[in-house]
């Protein structure tokens, strides 16, 4: 399960994702985390028997969580199967069936974006 | 046996009877490759080629029909997309790159297009000088496809041939027409319906020509003439395209932004291509390893890219390609002669959708629907063809037309107050730090001084910023001036490849020669 936290940015200081690592044991894997003036944000895989401690223990700290269900949306309509998102993904999302349609593997997406500015078509979102 | 030449008539009769045996084009490369040219000229009669990618050459006629008062449109605005109305009163073209004035590159003619063709509302707003016989200076309305009295699609450039294959050699993102090209070669993209590609199945231009009625975004459309830029002697023929846009469906016909680039259009286009002979099916017998295209690298800002490697489309199609990158690159394996290194690809143009255009093409000659045509008169030969760059009669300057030699440097050694006392006795703002060698390993401003002074810092090696953007003699002062706005600086180091200091350049030198004559760019990136 991924899942999106929140930091405010009076937590900074202190390094509570070492501490739920610490507490609960869960191997969690960090895809993707950026900090700024004000606040920061971080994409997490969390092993799915420990999400539900996890995602407490976060909570518990002020940290914000949200379950990302979705990770990256397509909009089919608009899809004409291009490919122009083969490439620029950096962990292999897409790739070709043998029609070459573009078939989508969103559990391996860590939502960097990259291929929503790169999808000419604007199918692609980062769906919150 | 059957003959050994057959005639487009021939041929249309058998389309009449319902006995015409139509092949897509990728079906005929197997085809030809089990049974010979011979064998595939006598069973097969038709050849459906298809394409489907972003075609930025191409646009759309219009007649408003008149309003009243009557108005002479001397501009026109469709959804905030200006069309070009130098052609008569309520006549306009718009082209598919045209970006909208508001929302700059987000939207322009290829969306207003398809708008258009999904049969949506458009708002249209004109303005005229106001005449006798067209008083009127304004009129604001909402149009649909529908309220037009003609909308024309009319192509200046569609369905080359082949397309250069684009990668990127630098340490930054780059946002082209060829899309988003990753930095340090991380990616290519590329082009082109290869096999299934109308001109890669006739590239002598044998059977298509003026007047060739071809499929054209679900319409029944027609080859106007050879395309813009037409270079056959190169195999890069193209083709201009008309076809009727009320006939057209968004199935085929897509608007698309490619950011930080700009607005297209996908276009979907097939020709049919009549098996005459064995020469014509050999030739519509192509594989993606027969049509090979060059990669090259748009890390360079020049109208000549260097080119990296030949490459066919069977490779490109494989998903990656190994290119061979120069020594002392970033992501080689450091041999001196350079390493391969293997870079993903991508295509822009759908090839799933460019064998539905070859499917549908032959599933309405097979129905009868579509009768082939003969050319009215052949494509230019490359004898005939043109193709060469722009005269400039302006020459473009260069870093060392404008660089200030001579400038001060200052040793990596030296004191934040040897630094300040140079400031002030050479008049510059951006001294460049070089080490014992004279190597540039910094550069130090003005500001930094100041910020030194108040903190009390004492050594320039630590308050010097170590990434230094530089450039060379020879670089384009156009790319120069990208550089300097990029990176929000004033002035830059002018070093050789041993990045030993040969001079600076500077916003203030630059202003003088361009001076304020060049406007800025309407629309920024968002």
């Amino acid at each position: 399960m991924k899942l999106l936290l929140r930091f405010p940015p009076d937590l900074h200081e202190t390094p509570h994702t070492a501490d739920v690592i610490l507490e609960t044991g869960a191997r969690i894997n960090i895809d993707r985390a950026n900090v700024d003036a004000v606040q920061g944000e971080a994409v997490i895989e969390v092993p799915k028997e420990k999400e539900v401690q996890v995602a407490a223990l976060f909570e518990q700290k002020g940290v914000e969580v949200r379950r990302l269900w979705r990770l990256i949306e397509r909009d089919e309509e608009r899809c004409v199967h291009c490919g122009a998102c083969v490439s620029v993904c950096p962990t292999g999302v897409f790739a070709f069936d043998q029609s070459w349609q573009v078939s989508v593997e969103e559990q391996k997406c860590i939502r960097c974006s990259v291929c929503v500015k790169a999808c000419p078509l604007g199918a692609l979102a980062c769906v919150e | 046996m059957g003959a050994k030449t057959k005639s487009v008539g021939e041929i249309n009769e058998k389309i009449g009877d319902g006995s015409v045996r139509v092949v897509t084009a990728d079906r005929m490369t197997e085809i030809v490759r089990e049974l010979g040219a011979e064998e595939a000229a006598r069973e097969v009669d038709v050849v459906t080629t298809g394409t489907f990618g972003p075609m930025c050459s191409s646009g759309v006629f219009l007649n408003f029909g008149h309003a009243d008062p009557p108005i002479k449109m001397q501009r026109v605005w469709l959804n905030d997309v200006e069309a070009y109305t130098g052609v008569a009163a309520v006549d306009a073209y718009l082209g598919a790159t045209q970006l909208s004035e508001e929302r700059g590159a987000e939207y322009g003619g290829g969306c207003v297009v398809e708008d258009l063709v999904a049969g949506r509302a458009v708002e249209v707003k004109a303005v005229g000088y106001g005449t006798d016989c067209y008083p009127r200076k304004e009129v604001e309305t909402t149009i649909t496809l529908e309220d037009l009295n003609q909308a024309v699609m009319l192509n200046p450039r569609n369905a080359f041939q082949r397309h250069e294959v684009g990668t990127n050699s630098t340490d930054r993102t780059l946002y082209t027409y060829m899309g988003t090209l990753l930095p340090n070669y991380r990616n290519a993209n590329y082009c082109g319906a290869g096999s299934l590609s109308p001109l890669c199945n006739d590239p002598d231009f044998e059977t298509v020509g003026v007047g060739t009625r071809i499929f054209l975004c679900g319409a029944t459309g027609y080859v106007v003439g050879a395309g813009t830029q037409h270079d056959p002697a190169n195999r890069f023929g193209t083709l201009a395209v008309s076809g009727n846009l009320k006939e057209m469906s968004t199935e085929f016909l897509r608007g698309a932004t490619f950011y930080g680039y700009g607005v297209s259009l996908y276009v979907g286009l097939g020709v049919p291509i009549p098996v005459l002979n064995a020469e014509v099916a050999r030739k519509a017998g192509v594989s993606d390893a027969e049509i090979e295209t060059e990669v090259v690298d748009f890390g360079v800002g020049r109208r000549e890219r260097p080119v990296l490697r030949r490459v066919s489309y069977e490779e490109l199609k494989s998903g990656a390609i190994e290119i061979g990158i120069g020594r002392g690159s970033k992501g080689s394996k450091g041999s001196k002669g350079g390493t391969e290194k293997e870079v993903k690809t991508s295509p822009l143009s759908s090839f799933f959708m460019a064998k539905r255009v070859a499917e549908e093409l032959k599933s309405r000659i097979e129905a009868g629907e579509f009768l082939l045509s003969v050319p009215v008169e052949r494509l230019p030969t490359p004898a005939e063809s043109v193709f060469k760059p722009m005269k400039q009669t302006e020459e473009l300057p260069l870093v060392k037309d404008v660089m200030l030699r001579e400038t001060p440097t200052i040793s990596e050694r030296a004191s934040i107050a040897d630094a300040a006392k140079l400031i002030t006795e050479s008049q510059t703002t951006h001294i460049p730090v070089v080490s014992a060698n004279e190597k540039l390993v910094g550069i130090v401003t003005a500001w930094d001084i100041s910020t030194a002074v108040a903190k009390r810092e004492e050594g320039l090696a630590e308050i010097m910023t170590r990434k230094v953007v530089t450039t060379d003699l020879e670089q384009c002062l156009e790319l120069v001036i990208r550089k300097l706005e990029r990176h929000n600086i004033s002035a830059l180091p002018v070093v050789d490849a041993d990045r030993r200091v040969l001079g600076m350049v500077t916003s203030d030198e630059i202003s003088k020669l361009v001076g304020k004559k060049r406007k800025r760019w309407q629309w920024r990136l968002r």
